[in-house]
């Protein structure tokens, strides 16, 4: 595949994204990078007072329960959401010089990532310290965390792309991902939902890969291994999907932009 | 592959599409679907079934009126922009001198710009750290390379830029009305930077309207007319045909 060859020839700039994308959002700023871990745990401080306390959500633990989703909800919204507006915002650069167009999108969910690794730390701290403790399915964690960021990939290559063309798309994100925060069983357990809307949960890729996390780190039971390999499956089809639509999309960025 | 050709421009056409009032929005997209303002957009054919090869080592000058299509050829060429019918085949390692600074940061210092910059070309760090003493040295800045890029003057800012474009090593460079950057001093290292290349076999495009710089330069010119080809040879016959012409 060429694509690789090409990616790999220009690694060095790839490298500079992702520092850029990391650092640069918040130059200035007086906490800097530590935002990126304040967020996700500000937002979680809340939930976990309204749901338990106001909301009766019963559940023990509930800050951890919530905290083993929200953290890779996170990564996947911010990729998602930096992601469709990513080619817009190099338009100035990619009129100018060639590079291949993929590493826009590409460092936006490496960075996204990187910044959930270490957001992951501080959660592998908490569940230490709640004594919820771990078990040796913590090693799936990764394999998760992989076929996540595959279809990451594969989604944000699709609204890049797309949001040249449609810019409302960009403003269309946000308010599905708001939808969405309540169609994935993030601050409940999807076993909950009736049985007429459990097909919500079905086709919907974060939610199973938020009771995959759930499983592994929570509740420490075997998660679905098939479910699992499906999805993985179906997250090597986005990213595939994804790569050729914005393959498609891509040679007429210079002209929409 | 003939490895003996730099490019290969195969039946090219190009349009560009000439919005009269663009949607951007859906919510426009949807409104304004009707025909009414579809028919005041206008389809600009550019450039008609080019055909043009270019052999390794050859320098050649694309010369012609502004809107004969030049520039966008040589957008092509660098793949910024894709051809409507056609194939454009390029062999070797290309690197365009189209917009200089292209990725500058303002903030950040004429050192750490070079490495952007030259991260853009596709360069390596260690490919950039071979060369960075190289760039500076050419570029004249030694005293200032490590101020933010903020505070140079713009002659600066493109000998900066043009220090870094010419020092890729590229075996195809492309070249667009270039020859403004900085004073007669500089433009002359330019030229003579450019010459040396020549010597070392690169092969060099250039679009221009300084037609002395061409002769001097160029042993082959290609003029182009409303979007064709209307001559192409040897740089001398070329060049007094196009002043009877347009001159």
């Amino acid at each position: 595949m060429n694509i690789f060859k090409e990616l790999y020839q220009y690694r060095e700039l790839l490298k500079t994204n992702v520092k850029k994308e990391i650092r640069g959002k918040y130059k200035g700023s007086w906490l800097g990078v530590l935002w990126t871990f304040l967020n996700p745990l500000l937002q979680l401080l809340v939930y976990s007072f309204v749901f338990p306390y106001i909301l009766r959500v019963e559940v023990e633990h509930y800050t951890i329960f919530m905290m083993v989703a929200l953290v890779p909800w996170t990564f996947f919204t911010t990729a998602i959401q930096i992601g469709a507006s990513s080619i817009i915002g190099e338009a100035g650069i990619i009129k100018k010089v060639y590079f291949p167009r993929e590493i826009i999108p590409i460092s936006v969910v490496i960075s996204a990532l990187v910044n959930f690794l270490i957001t992951c730390i501080i959660m592998f701290l908490f569940i230490l310290i709640s004594g919820v403790g771990f078990t040796p399915y913590v090693l799936l964690f990764p394999v998760i965390v992989l076929i996540q960021t595959i279809f990451t990939l594969g989604f944000t290559f699709i609204l890049s792309a797309v949001t040249v063309y449609v810019q409302d798309i960009a403003h269309f994100v946000s308010i599905v991902i708001m939808l969405m925060f309540y169609a994935t069983p993030i601050v409940y357990n999807g076993e909950l939902l009736p049985a007429k809307f459990q097909w919500i949960i079905t086709l919907n890729p974060m939610a199973q890969v938020i009771n995959a996390y759930r499983d592994i780190l929570f509740y420490h039971k075997t998660p679905d291994y098939n479910g699992i390999a499906i999805l993985a499956l179906i997250s090597l089809a986005i990213l595939f999907v994804g790569y050729e639509i914005f393959k498609k999309l891509k040679r007429n960025f210079v002209e929409e932009l | 592959m003939k490895s003996n050709k730099a490019i290969i421009v195969d039946h090219v056409d190009k349009d560009f599409k000439m919005y009269y009032d663009r949607a951007n929005t859906l919510k426009e997209k949807l409104l304004f679907f009707s025909k009414k303002n579809k028919s005041k957009d206008k389809l600009l054919h550019i450039l008609k079934d080019i055909n043009l090869t270019i052999d390794k080592g050859e320098s050649v000058a694309l010369i012609g009126v502004n809107g004969s299509g030049k520039s966008t050829l040589l957008k092509m060429m660098t793949k910024i922009i894709y051809p409507n019918k056609g194939k454009i085949t390029v062999n070797g390692k290309l690197t365009s001198l189209l917009e200089l600074g292209a990725g500058f940061h303002p903030d950040f210092s004429g050192r750490e710009n070079i490495y952007f910059n030259s991260s853009i070309f596709g360069l390596t760090k260690k490919e950039i750290e071979k060369r960075i003493d190289q760039i500076i040295e050419f570029s004249e800045l030694q005293d200032f390379i490590d101020n933010p890029v903020r505070t140079y003057s713009s002659g600066m800012y493109m000998r900066l830029a043009f220090s870094v474009a010419i020092n890729v090593d590229a075996d195809i460079l492309l070249i667009d009305e270039i020859l403004a950057v900085g004073d007669q001093h500089f433009q002359e290292k330019c030229f003579n930077k450019l010459k040396e290349l020549k010597k070392e076999g690169k092969t060099i495009v250039i679009v221009t309207h300084s037609l002395n710089s061409v002769k001097e330069f160029c042993d082959r010119a290609v003029w182009l007319y409303d979007g064709k080809i209307r001559m192409d040879g040897n740089v001398d016959k070329v060049i007094s045909e196009y002043e009877k012409v347009c001159g």
